[in-house]
């Protein structure tokens, strides 16, 4: 069982394979999250607490139904692309269309972040929910170690992130919601569904956020109180890259997995500082420059 | 007949403040129309009320003899009413291909989509030398073609052009000027020219409509109006 190796001994190619892992994860959070703002001009607060929906899911289908590890993923990504298309439908059109100020959007969906934690404590309780492992064994190289179903989880979000990637730009929907987030007149103009593509776009932003959750919830499990921490997650990884431009999104969630994955290596010894180093140079960073590394309104 | 479109005493706010008053003014199958008027005399208010991007307070708006006040935008574009909307607006982060299918949203007959491609691809070859560039990276005269050609994939029967040539360097004007007349003649679409260059406006026009104030304040032959002094005074004074 080496699955553990301590910290200290964790080898370069360790931290970057570990940095790579994560960075796949992240950025499949940040491209939903970025997509619903690209589209609708909405921060979408409660993205993390969809992400922790879509892990309960899973847990649920696969961990107590016992039904198959895709099946789960696929209840996680069907439910939340619905919770999403119902939010925006039933709550952002309404709010946006009544009222012009964008703080209103902002309170709207802070009260679905704290409504929707309310109702996941309700139903799956506070405990850390785990799943069995969906593959076992190691894989075991000289100086780097990583779980199969490590492996295979990291392969699946970047099979998810192409596959969105090349939804966006060939797919009829995807130059709509290009279109639409580039100049919203000319689109219209040009005939497309504002409502119907709006929809869609946010539908689509949550699925995201529910596959992860159903992804990581096989590996590290899932408990009610991480929606909040994994949406600032979410919004660092924006900032980082950019708002609204799907390069963006990837590059800050890789970039948030590496720092992540080297700080926790290199800063164990002075305690559990690495966010408070993220977080500082962060600052800094945006000082420089606010737009973030590929700032623009869309890729 | 009837006439393709119709505006009868179109009134149009923006909040208290009207930007058109009891408008009425019509454009026949084939014809070139130009509106012509000073900044914020209603010009594109018009334009706007056409396609539904703007509701009217009062009056009514029919194509081919059917009320189209009060549909959305999507649903005029697929009757055949297309716009190239004031100041360009491409899709800058789209390649110029990716602008043109765009164009072609509100279409589903794939080989006509890709006939019609080939038509605007044809009429501005210089579209098909940029054809995968990122059309926010064109000058100013290529994203006219780009923005006109967008609107031809819609294959209208009625285009709208708002102000074609603002901004454009004025040797590209003509160009501008002469695919307008090109366009109207070829693929017999109608069209309907907004202008603050009245004088280009009025030469390649049949008739055309003067504001002033949110309401029409001369209209006529275009050859007349480009004549008249009053017209030459108010709406043609200092160019040239």
């Amino acid at each position: 069982m080496a699955a553990n190796a301590t910290p200290d001994r964790r080898s370069m190619e360790q931290v970057i394979a570990n940095g790579l892992y994560l960075g796949a994860q992240y950025a499949l959070v940040a491209l939903g999250l970025t997509l619903i703002f690209a589209l609708m001009n909405v921060l979408n607060f409660a993205h993390g607490q969809m992400y922790v929906l879509g892990g309960f899911i899973t847990y649920w289908v696969y961990g107590r139904l016992g039904l198959p590890f895709v099946v789960a993923l696929a209840a996680s990504a069907v439910t939340l692309a619905a919770v999403g298309a119902a939010v925006e439908v039933l709550l952002f059109r309404t709010v946006i269309r009544r009222s012009v100020r964008e703080e209103s959007t902002m309170l709207l969906a802070a009260g679905i972040a704290y409504f929707l934690d309310a109702v996941i404590l309700l139903l799956f309780g506070e405990k850390q929910r785990g799943v069995p492992k969906i593959v076992m064994g190691v894989f075991d190289w000289d100086n780097l170690i990583m779980p199969y179903d490590r492996i295979l989880v990291g392969g699946l979000a970047v099979v998810f992130i192409v596959a969105f990637m090349l939804f966006m730009q060939y797919s009829r929907p995807g130059r709509a919601m290009r279109a639409l987030a580039q100049d919203r007149v000319a689109a219209q103009l040009m005939g497309v569904q504002v409502d119907r593509y709006s929809m869609i776009g946010f539908a689509l932003g949550a699925l995201l956020a529910g596959v992860v959750g159903g992804l990581l919830a096989a590996i590290t499990g899932v408990n009610s109180g991480i929606g909040g921490p994994i949406s600032i997650k979410a919004f660092l990884m924006v900032m980082i890259g950019g708002a609204g431009v799907v390069g963006g999104a990837i590059a800050g969630g890789f970039v948030l997995g590496m720092l992540e994955s080297v700080g926790l290596t290199v800063l164990h010894s002075y305690g559990d500082i690495t966010y408070l180093v993220i977080f500082a140079g962060l600052m800094v960073f945006l000082s420089i420059r606010p737009q973030g590394l590929m700032g623009k309104p869309w890729g | 007949m009837s006439p393709l479109l119709q505006l009868s005493n179109v009134e149009l706010y923006y909040d208290r403040v009207y930007a058109l008053k009891r408008v009425s003014l019509d454009l026949n199958e084939g014809e070139t129309v130009a509106l012509i008027g000073a900044n914020g005399a209603g010009k594109s208010s018009i334009l706007r009320a056409i396609t539904g991007l703007r509701r009217i307070r009062s009056g009514s708006i029919e194509f081919r003899g059917e009320r189209i006040d009060g549909m959305a935008p999507d649903a005029i574009v697929k009757l055949g009413i297309a716009m190239v909307p004031e100041g360009r607006r491409v899709f800058p982060h789209m390649s110029v291909r990716d602008n043109l299918l765009m164009g072609a949203f509100a279409r589903r007959d794939a080989a006509g989509i890709r006939a019609t491609l080939e038509g605007v691809l044809h009429r501005f070859p210089r579209l098909r030398e940029r054809y995968r560039q990122a059309a926010g990276t064109m000058s100013g005269g290529e994203q006219q073609m780009l923005v006109i050609g967008r609107a031809l994939m819609a294959r209208p029967t009625l285009l709208l052009l708002d102000e074609p040539s603002l901004g454009i360097a004025p040797k590209l004007v003509q160009d501008i000027a002469r695919s307008i007349v090109a366009i109207n003649r070829d693929e017999r679409v109608s069209v309907l020219l907004v202008e603050q260059n009245s004088r280009m406006a009025l030469r390649i026009s049949e008739r055309a409509y003067a504001l002033s104030t949110g309401s029409v304040a001369l209209s006529g032959a275009s050859a007349e109006l480009l004549a008249d002094e009053r017209v030459k005074q108010l709406y043609l004074g200092g160019e040239l």
